[in-house]
C-alpha cells in the first residue's frame, strides 16, 4: 500500500505555472491557446457576450420574440428543461457507482457529476437570462416564499442540488490543489451526497414537467397529461445515460493525453446502452398509457399527431431497440451514435413541451430570435470551455496515483 | 384532472389495463434479450482482453503473466509454449517502433540474455533481455506489418513470439508475479521520476500517465542509453 | 340588518386586504360564512353595455396609464384587442347586429391559478377579492402568465425592468371604501360592483325569469372554481371573447397532486437508498473475499 507521496509545495509563480498554464510560462501558454478550436470558442463569444449585455441593457422584448401569449421560449425550453435532463448523468451514474455498487462504471463517475454540475450552471445562466428582473433571484430562497408554486419548489431544489454537485465534485479539485485532508473529509461526504442529490433530482426532473400541469388548455392534449412529471423524470435517467455515453466517447478522443488509457470505455458504453435501453422500453409504454388514459387515440391522425409519433416511436422506441441491439452484439459504434441520437430526442421532447406543443391553438407561433440562439450557443460553448479547463488540470478522467488506494470517490 | 364521462370510462380502463400487460409480456423477453447470452464474450472481438488487476501506479501489470527485471513478460498455458512480450513500462518508455529485430524461428535464447532489439523512429535501438531459455517457435505474425504494435498494444495482439521453454521450472526463480510485480513497478516508476528535473512532483501537471516514449521526453539527446539503463541492457560504461 | 351587514363586511373586507397585502404573512384564516360575506364582485351585463369606453378612460386616470387608443373613435372596435402592459383594460364588440360589446381584464379568480403559481407570492389572491400584485418580490419568470387561461398578466417586454401589469381590481380604492374606478363611471348600468353572492342572485334573477332574453349562464360563477367578474348576455357567451372550456376545477389545484409527493419523497428516498447502498455494499464484501480466498489457491 503505497503511502501518499509527498509532493513539495509549490507556491505563487510556480503554483499557478503548474496547476493554471499546464507548466508552461504564461507566455507559452497564452501561445498554446492559438488553436482552430479555441478560434471558434473566440468566433462565438466575440457575438455572443455582446448579445447577452444587449438583452439586459434593452430588455427581452429587444432581444427575444416572446408575446404576451408566449412568455416562455427557448431560454427556457432548451437552457433550463433539456440542460437540466441532459445534467442528469450527475445523479445517475453517481447512484449507479455509490449507491447500487456497480464499481464498473467508476471511471466515467468524475465526468459524469461534472458534466452535471456544468450543466446545471448553464441551465441557471439561461434562466438567468430569461428572467425579467434576475437580480430578485434571491428572493424565493430568503425573502418570500411562495409554497403552493411548483416553481417554487424547483428553486429550491435546483439550488441545493447545484450545491450537492458542487460538494460532489470537491474531491478533483482537492486532488488538484493537493489538499489531502481536505479531500478526505470531502470524499467522506460522498455517500450523504449522492443520496441527497438523488432525490432532488427526483423532485426537481419531474417538477420541470408538473410546470406544464397548469396549462391544459396551452398545451396538446398529445403531451398534456397528469403524468407529465413521471414522464420527465423517467426521460431524464435515458437523457443522463446517454449523455454520459456521448461525453465519455468525446473526452476519450478529445483528451488523449488525460485519459487513462486502461479504463475500458467500450465495455462502459455498452452497459450504459444496457441500461438506457430499458429505461427507454419502459417509458415508451408509460407514454402510450398516458395517450390511453386521456383517450387521445383520434388526435394521433392529426398534423401534431403525426409528430408525436415522430417522437414517440422515432426518439423513444427507436433508440431502445438500437441500444438494446447495439448492446447485446457489442456495437460500440452504434451504441454511441444511437445515445447522441436520444440526447437530441430528449431535446425535442423538452422542446415540444414547452414550445411546439405549448400554444398550439394560437394564432401566432413562436420562433426564437436568433439572439436567443445566439445566447444559447454562447452558453453551451462556456459549458463546454470550462469542461475542457477543468478537465486539463484536474484529475477527472484518470486518478491521480498518489491517491489511488486511499478510498477513492 | 382530464374528466372521463362513464361511457368511455370502460373502455378506457380495460385498454390501459392491456397496454400494462402488454408490456409486462413484452418486458421480460426484451431484458433477456439486452442482457445477451450468458456466456457471450464481454467485449467486442476488435479489442484484444487483458485483465487488469491492480495497476501498478501508470503502468499495466496483468495478473496472468509472469515478469523478468528487464520488463518483458511471459504467459504459459499454450500447450507447452509460453508466449512472451514486453512489458506497459518498457513499451511506454521507448515509445513508438518502427522496426523490431526478433530472434528468428529456431534460435535459441537464454533468460537475461539479449532477447530481441526495439528500433525507434529516429534510427536509435535499444536492447531487451529474453525472460526465459528455450528455442523460438513462432514469431507473431502481426508484427511484420506493425511492429508498433509491439507498443500499443504490448500484452495483447503485440506479443513478441511463442517459445518452447527448456528449463521452465528453474527460470520461474526469477520471474515475478503478483506482489512483487507491483513493488517492482513502484520502484520502476520512482526510479522514473527521479529523472525528471527536481521541484516538479508529478511528471506532468495532473498526475499524467507518461505519453508514449518517456525516454525520449526526459532526455531526448541520449534517450537510448536511459532506456537501455532501466531495461538493464547498458553497456558497461567506460571509466572516464 | 342586511344594510348594517354588508356594510360592516365591506369596511372589513377592505380592512382585512390593507392588513394582509403588505404585512404578507400568512393570511388569516376566516371561516368560510365570512370569506363568502367579504367576498367583492362585479357583474357583467353585456346588454347593457353601449361601447362608451368610460370604463378604460377611468382606468387609465385610476392606475395613471396612458389614455385609451382612439377614444370615442368607434373604428377602434373593427378588430378586437387584447389587454396589454399599459391597458388593463378593454372593451371588445362582439356581436355586430345586434351590438354587444364585453368588457375584458383580469377575471380576479377565487382559486388563481396565477397566485398558486408565482413563486415568490408576488401575486396574492386576498379574502376581498382583488388579486393584487406585490412588484417588489417578482422575477420576472412568467410563470403565471403560462397559468393564465384567460392570458391576463401582461409583461413589460420593453423594459430592461419589467415588470407584470394587469388589473388590480382597484384594491387599493376598494380598502378605502370606494368603488372600483371602472364600475364607478359606467353610465349604461353594465358593471355592478358588490358582494359576490348577491350579485349572483341578481344574475340569477335576470337570467330565470320567465322570458328572459339571456342565455342561461354565468360566466364565471363556476368556471376555474369561480371568478370576481361575471358575465351574462343574451348571445352565447363564448362570443364574448372569454375562453371556453376551462372546467370547472380550480387550476391551482393542477398541480397539488404533484407537490403533495414532495414529503413522500423526501421521507422515503433515504431510507429506501441507503438500504440499497447497505445491500450492495454488503454483496461487495462477499465477493471481494470470495476473490481473495480464489487467488490465494492461485497462487503458484
Amino acid at each position: 500500500m503505497s503511502e501518499h507521496t509527498s509532493v513539495p509545495a509549490l507556491t505563487g509563480r510556480e503554483w499557478a505555472k503548474s496547476k493554471l498554464f499546464l507548466g508552461m510560462s504564461l507566455g507559452d501558454y497564452l501561445k498554446s491557446l492559438v488553436t482552430p478550436g479555441n478560434f471558434v470558442v473566440g468566433l462565438i463569444l466575440a457575438v455572443g457576450l455582446p448579445v447577452i449585455v444587449y438583452r439586459f441593457a434593452y430588455g427581452l422584448g429587444a432581444s427575444t420574440n416572446l408575446t404576451q401569449t408566449t412568455p416562455w421560449g427557448l431560454w427556457i425550453g432548451f437552457d433550463m428543461l433539456a440542460g437540466v435532463a441532459l445534467a442528469a448523468g450527475g445523479y445517475t451514474l453517481a447512484s449507479s457507482v455509490y449507491i447500487f455498487g456497480l464499481e464498473k462504471y467508476h471511471p466515467v463517475v468524475r465526468p459524469a457529476v461534472l458534466t452535471g454540475f456544468l450543466g446545471y450552471m448553464f441551465a441557471a445562466l439561461g434562466l438567468a437570462a430569461d428572467l425579467g428582473r434576475p437580480w430578485n433571484l434571491p428572493v424565493p430562497f430568503f425573502f418570500s416564499w411562495g409554497g403552493p408554486s411548483v416553481m417554487f419548489e424547483i428553486a429550491w431544489c435546483v439550488g441545493l442540488y447545484l450545491s450537492v454537485l458542487g460538494m460532489e465534485f470537491l474531491p478533483p479539485v482537492f486532488e488538484w490543489l493537493n489538499w489531502p485532508r481536505a479531500r478526505m473529509w470531502a470524499v467522506r461526504m460522498t455517500i450523504g451526497l449522492t443520496v441527497f442529490g438523488v432525490m432532488l433530482s427526483t423532485l426537481h426532473q419531474s417538477s420541470l414537467g408538473a410546470l406544464f400541469l397548469m396549462a391544459p388548455t396551452k398545451l396538446h392534449p398529445l403531451w398534456y397529461s397528469p403524468f407529465i412529471p413521471a414522464y420527465f423524470f423517467i426521460s431524464s435517467i435515458a437523457a443522463g445515460l446517454s449523455m454520459v455515453i456521448v461525453e465519455s466517447a468525446l473526452s476519450h478522443r478529445a483528451f488523449q493525453a488525460r485519459t487513462d488509457h486502461r479504463v475500458d470505455l467500450d465495455a462502459i458504453a455498452l452497459g450504459l446502452a444496457r441500461g438506457a435501453s430499458i429505461v427507454l422500453f419502459a417509458y415508451f409504454f408509460v407514454k402510450l398509457q398516458g395517450v390511453a388514459d386521456g383517450g387521445r387515440w383520434a388526435l394521433l391522425t392529426t398534423g401534431y399527431g403525426y409528430w408525436f409519433m415522430v417522437e414517440m416511436f422515432g426518439f423513444v422506441l427507436l433508440p431502445s431497440l438500437l441500444f438494446a441491439y447495439g448492446a447485446r452484439h457489442n456495437r460500440v459504434t452504434l451504441v454511441r451514435w444511437t445515445a447522441a441520437w436520444t440526447v437530441l430526442g430528449v431535446i425535442v421532447n423538452r422542446l415540444n413541451v414547452s414550445i411546439i406543443a405549448m400554444n398550439w391553438n394560437a394564432p401566432e407561433r413562436y420562433v426564437p430570435s436568433w439572439m436567443e440562439v445566439m445566447v444559447s450557443i454562447t452558453l453551451v460553448t462556456l459549458g463546454v470551455t470550462a469542461f475542457r479547463w477543468i478537465v486539463n488540470r484536474m484529475p477527472v478522467l484518470r486518478e491521480l496515483p498518489e491517491y489511488r488506494d486511499s478510498a477513492s470517490h | 384532472m382530464i374528466p372521463h364521462d362513464i361511457l368511455t370510462l370502460y373502455s378506457a380502463k380495460m385498454l390501459e389495463y392491456g397496454i400494462a400487460v402488454l408490456f409486462l409480456l413484452l418486458f421480460i423477453p426484451f431484458w433477456r434479450y439486452v442482457q445477451g447470452p450468458a456466456n457471450a464474450p464481454a467485449l467486442a472481438p476488435a479489442r484484444s482482453r487483458v485483465p487488469v488487476v491492480r495497476a501498478a501506479e501508470w503502468f499495466l501489470t496483468p495478473a496472468d503473466r509472469l515478469f523478468h527485471r528487464g520488463h518483458a513478460w511471459l504467459k504459459g498455458g499454450d500447450g507447452g509454449l509460453v508466449t512472451v512480450g514486453l512489458d506497459d513500462f518498457a513499451a511506454k518508455l521507448v515509445g513508438p517502433i518502427s522496426r523490431l529485430a526478433l530472434p528468428s524461428v529456431g534460435a535459441t535464447v537464454g533468460q537475461g540474455e539479449h532477447g530481441w532489439r526495439l528500433t525507434a523512429p529516429d534510427g536509435r535501438s535499444v536492447d531487451m533481455l529474453s525472460p526465459v531459455d528455450g528455442t523460438v517457435v513462432q514469431l507473431n505474425p502481426a508484427l511484420e506489418a506493425s511492429p508498433d504494435l509491439a507498443e500499443r498494444d504490448p500484452y495483447g495482439d503485440g506479443w513478441l513470439m511463442k517459445v518452447r521453454p527448456s528449463r521452465l521450472r528453474a527460470n520461474t526463480v526469477n520471474l515475478m508475479a503478483d506482489r512483487a510485480v507491483r513493488r517492482w513497478m513502484e520502484d520502476a516508476a520512482a526510479a522514473l521520476r527521479g529523472h525528471v528535473a527536481p521541484g516538479l512532483g508529478a511528471l506532468a501537471q495532473d498526475g499524467g500517465v507518461p505519453v508514449a516514449g518517456m525516454a525520449r521526453a526526459i532526455d531526448p539527446d541520449a534517450w537510448d542509453r536511459l532506456a537501455a539503463t532501466l531495461l538493464l541492457t547498458a553497456e558497461e560504461a567506460p571509466d572516464a | 340588518m342586511k344594510l348594517n351587514r354588508r356594510t360592516f363586511f365591506k369596511v372589513a373586507g377592505g380592512a382585512g386586504a390593507i392588513a394582509l397585502a403588505p404585512a404578507h404573512s400568512a393570511g388569516a384564516t376566516t371561516s368560510a360564512e365570512a370569506l363568502d360575506a367579504g367576498r367583492r364582485g362585479v357583474l357583467v351585463d353585456t346588454t347593457k353595455c353601449v361601447g362608451c369606453r368610460a370604463c378604460e378612460a377611468a382606468c387609465a386616470e385610476a392606475n395613471t396609464l396612458p389614455g385609451p387608443a382612439r377614444s370615442g373613435d368607434a373604428s377602434v372596435f373593427a378588430t378586437p384587442r387584447k389587454t396589454d402592459p399599459a391597458s388593463f383594460t378593454v372593451v371588445n364588440r362582439t356581436a355586430v347586429s345586434p351590438e354587444r360589446f364585453a368588457k375584458q381584464q383580469c377575471m380576479h379568480c377565487l382559486e388563481p391559478a396565477c397566485a398558486s403559481a408565482c413563486l415568490v407570492r408576488a401575486l396574492e389572491k386576498t379574502p376581498a377579492g382583488p388579486v393584487v400584485y406585490h412588484k417588489q418580490y417578482c422575477m420576472g419568470c412568467r410563470y403565471c402568465m403560462l397559468a393564465c387561461p384567460f392570458e391576463m398578466p401582461k409583461y413589460e417586454y420593453d423594459s430592461p425592468a419589467p415588470y407584470v401589469r394587469k388589473c388590480t381590481f382597484c384594491a387599493e380604492r376598494q380598502a378605502k371604501g370606494l368603488d372600483p374606478a371602472c364600475t364607478s363611471v359606467c353610465p349604461a348600468g353594465a358593471l355592478t360592483f358588490g358582494n359576490r353572492n348577491e350579485l349572483l342572485d341578481i344574475a340569477r334573477e335576470r337570467l330565470y325569469t320567465k322570458g328572459s332574453p339571456y342565455v342561461r349562464h354565468i360566466y364565471g360563477e363556476n368556471e376555474v372554481g369561480g371568478t370576481s367578474w361575471l358575465y351574462i348576455s343574451d348571445i352565447p357567451l363564448d362570443k364574448l371573447g372569454l375562453p371556453a372550456g376551462l372546467g370547472t376545477y380550480a387550476y391551482s389545484s393542477l398541480t397539488q397532486a404533484s407537490l403533495a409527493a414532495v414529503p413522500f419523497v423526501l421521507t422515503l428516498w433515504p431510507p429506501l437508498l441507503m438500504g440499497i447502498y447497505s445491500f450492495s455494499r454488503r454483496r461487495q464484501e462477499v465477493e471481494a473475499r470470495g476473490a481473495e480466498a480464489r487467488e490465494g489457491a492461485d497462487n503458484v
